[in-house]
């Protein structure tokens, strides 16, 4: 009986190591979380870097209407704090024959290493109208917007992202 | 023992629960997207080369007569860059809208589109032309109402409307002046035109008056100065983009236009056919399978072979192929599963020697928003762009 309950402690033992290495190994490469965009960043040549971290839900959300807003957060990958770090979006039409274009800016005082902070646009994402009159043959497709989000700290670190709205 | 044995059972069990529920903190990166320079492969192949990126519709592609340059139309208005880099040189304003665009010297663009209209009323397309030399992005009106232009033989050859029923045609020098007038109307509107492989005739996609389709292929004799009609399309059917004129047979894509969607909602069906230049019934052009869905032709420089866009069939991704109608042989250029490329009949370019093919292509868009690690002007597969795929000889390609 001390025999069978050892073997077979034994093989529940080398069960689980070997599930555990797998699912450790698993972790290794889990994706991103849905609620979480953090593509690579363009970092400068030297300095602290800062990353853009975008929620999908709210981005999905944003329709072609007035006072729109787009929450994001702003984190300091650094070892130091940073100071006024430049937060820009601007708003452009995938159609480059549009000329309306808007800036939007914003100035975040602090942002302590290793720590994040919350930034929030609040702009206009009308509909736009092609001209009336142009040609099937100009652009046959409705345009998409584009929103281009850049962090910049005041050594010259940048970190874009670049929003694709569907039409 | 026993006990001994059970608490390591236990505490793997707790080990492994605690391995495998707890997430890691850090996120894996996507990785950003390569550059908008140099050799890349988009999805269209290796070797293939950028030439333009970010936002825009594209269209028209057209090399330099050195290969050195590349023109096309963005969402109407025109620009050019070289193909070695990225410096973007703008030719027309934005509100100009542009169909076509052809070099005639190394600093001289002949372009066929429209001022911005006035009202409602549709502006009638004209033939400018447009200088790299001169600061200012002012056109040169050459004539009016040219519905379809084509490089010829030291300059351009271009359709003008004469009246309401009917056509007439002329060529311009290497400067751009008009240097012939043709007298001999035809009849109809000339969608579009292409020379001999000689120069001394030219091939017309012709819509007849009264009829809503461009049905008729007229071969016009620019020595004699007249033309005749070589087939006429029966029922519905229509010619699609430019025919092209390879040996002793003209080659244009046709099939019946607006037809209701198939039940799969796939778009209409054409097809490569041919025809002697002494005229006939058209055929299937030869080494094309009957499943095979085309959308643009465009003849090799040394009148060889077809560059074609098309699909192998309706559930295949569309590709560009090259078509050597003398061997029967259709050669895959490109194996894409996941790029669109452009279907518009001018979409497509040969460069001048002949060793690589322009086309225009993007990713699927997403009914999503997406989101990128680089400014919006170095996107590639988010829009339509430019790409230069090299061409090898048959035996090399993929099939």
């Amino acid at each position: 009986m001390r025999d069978i309950v050892f073997w077979l402690s034994g093989a529940a033992l080398a069960f689980l190591v070997t599930a555990g290495a797998f699912l450790f190994l698993a972790n290794l490469a889990t994706a991103p979380s849905e609620n979480r965009l953090n593509p690579d960043q363009a970092r400068g040549e030297s300095g602290q870097a800062v990353d853009l971290i975008l929620d999908r839900e709210r981005l999905s959300s944003l329709r072609s209407l007035p006072d729109q807003s787009l929450d994001l957060v702003v984190e300091n990958e650094g070892t130091t704090q940073l100071s006024d770090v430049n937060v820009t979006l601007s708003v452009s039409s995938e159609n480059t024959a549009l000329s309306d274009f808007r800036y939007y800016r914003q100035t975040v005082e602090k942002i302590q290493a290793g720590e994040a902070a919350r930034v929030r646009f609040e702009f206009d994402l009308p509909a736009r109208e092609d001209p009336v009159a142009r040609a099937p043959t100009a652009n046959p497709e409705p345009s998409r917007e584009i929103l281009q989000i850049r962090a910049t700290t005041p050594e010259g670190n940048s970190t874009v992202r670049t929003v694709i709205l569907p039409s | 023992m026993l006990s001994r044995v059970g608490w390591v059972a236990v505490l793997s069990v707790a080990a492994v629960f605690v391995a495998g529920c707890a997430h890691a903190d850090k996120e894996v990166s996507i990785a950003p997207l390569v550059p908008a320079a140099g050799r890349v492969d988009p999805g269209l192949g290796p070797g293939t080369r950028v030439l333009s990126s970010g936002p825009g519709y594209k269209g028209s592609p057209s090399w330099s007569p050195g290969g050195d340059r590349i023109a096309f139309t963005v969402d109407g208005y025109v620009v050019d860059r070289p193909t070695d880099s990225e410096d973007l040189r703008r030719w027309t304003t934005r509100d100009f809208i542009a169909e076509d665009t052809e070099w005639i010297s190394e600093d001289t663009l002949m372009i066929l589109g429209a001022a911005p209209p006035s009202g409602t009323e549709e502006t009638p397309s004209s033939l400018y032309r447009a200088r790299a030399d001169e600061d200012s992005l002012e056109l040169e009106k050459v004539e009016k109402e040219v519905s379809a232009i084509s490089p010829g033989r030291g300059g351009l050859i271009f359709a003008l409307g004469r009246g309401a029923f009917e056509s007439g045609l002329a060529l311009t020098r290497g400067s751009g002046d008009v240097r012939r007038l043709y007298s001999k109307s035809i009849k109809g509107r000339v969608a579009s035109l292409s020379l001999s492989p000689d120069g001394d005739e030219a091939v017309l996609a012709v819509r007849p008056p009264g009829d809503l389709e461009t049905s008729v292929l007229h071969v016009f004799d620019l020595r004699k100065g007249k033309g005749r009609e070589i087939t006429r399309l029966d029922g519905n059917q229509e010619i699609l983009g430019t025919p092209q004129w390879r040996g002793q047979y003209l080659y244009f894509v046709a099939g019946v236009e607006n037809t209701p969607v198939d039940r799969d909602g796939s778009e209409p069906l054409y097809e490569i056919y041919r025809v002697p230049e002494e005229g006939g019934a058209p055929e299937p052009a030869p080494g094309v399978g009957e499943d095979f869905v085309a959308a643009s032709i465009r003849v090799s420089p040394d009148g060889e072979r077809l560059a074609v866009i098309g699909r192998l069939n309706t559930k295949s991704p569309t590709n560009l192929y090259v078509l050597d109608p003398l061997a029967k042989d259709l050669t895959a250029v490109t194996t894409n599963e996941d790029m669109e490329i452009k279907t518009g009949p001018d979409d497509l370019a040969w460069s001048p020697g002949g060793e690589s093919v322009a086309v225009i292509a993007r990713g699927t868009p997403s009914t999503e928003p997406e989101v990128r690690a680089a400014p919006a002007d170095r996107l590639l597969r988010d829009f339509y762009n430019l790409y230069e795929i090299p061409v090898n000889g048959p035996e090399d390609a993929p099939r």
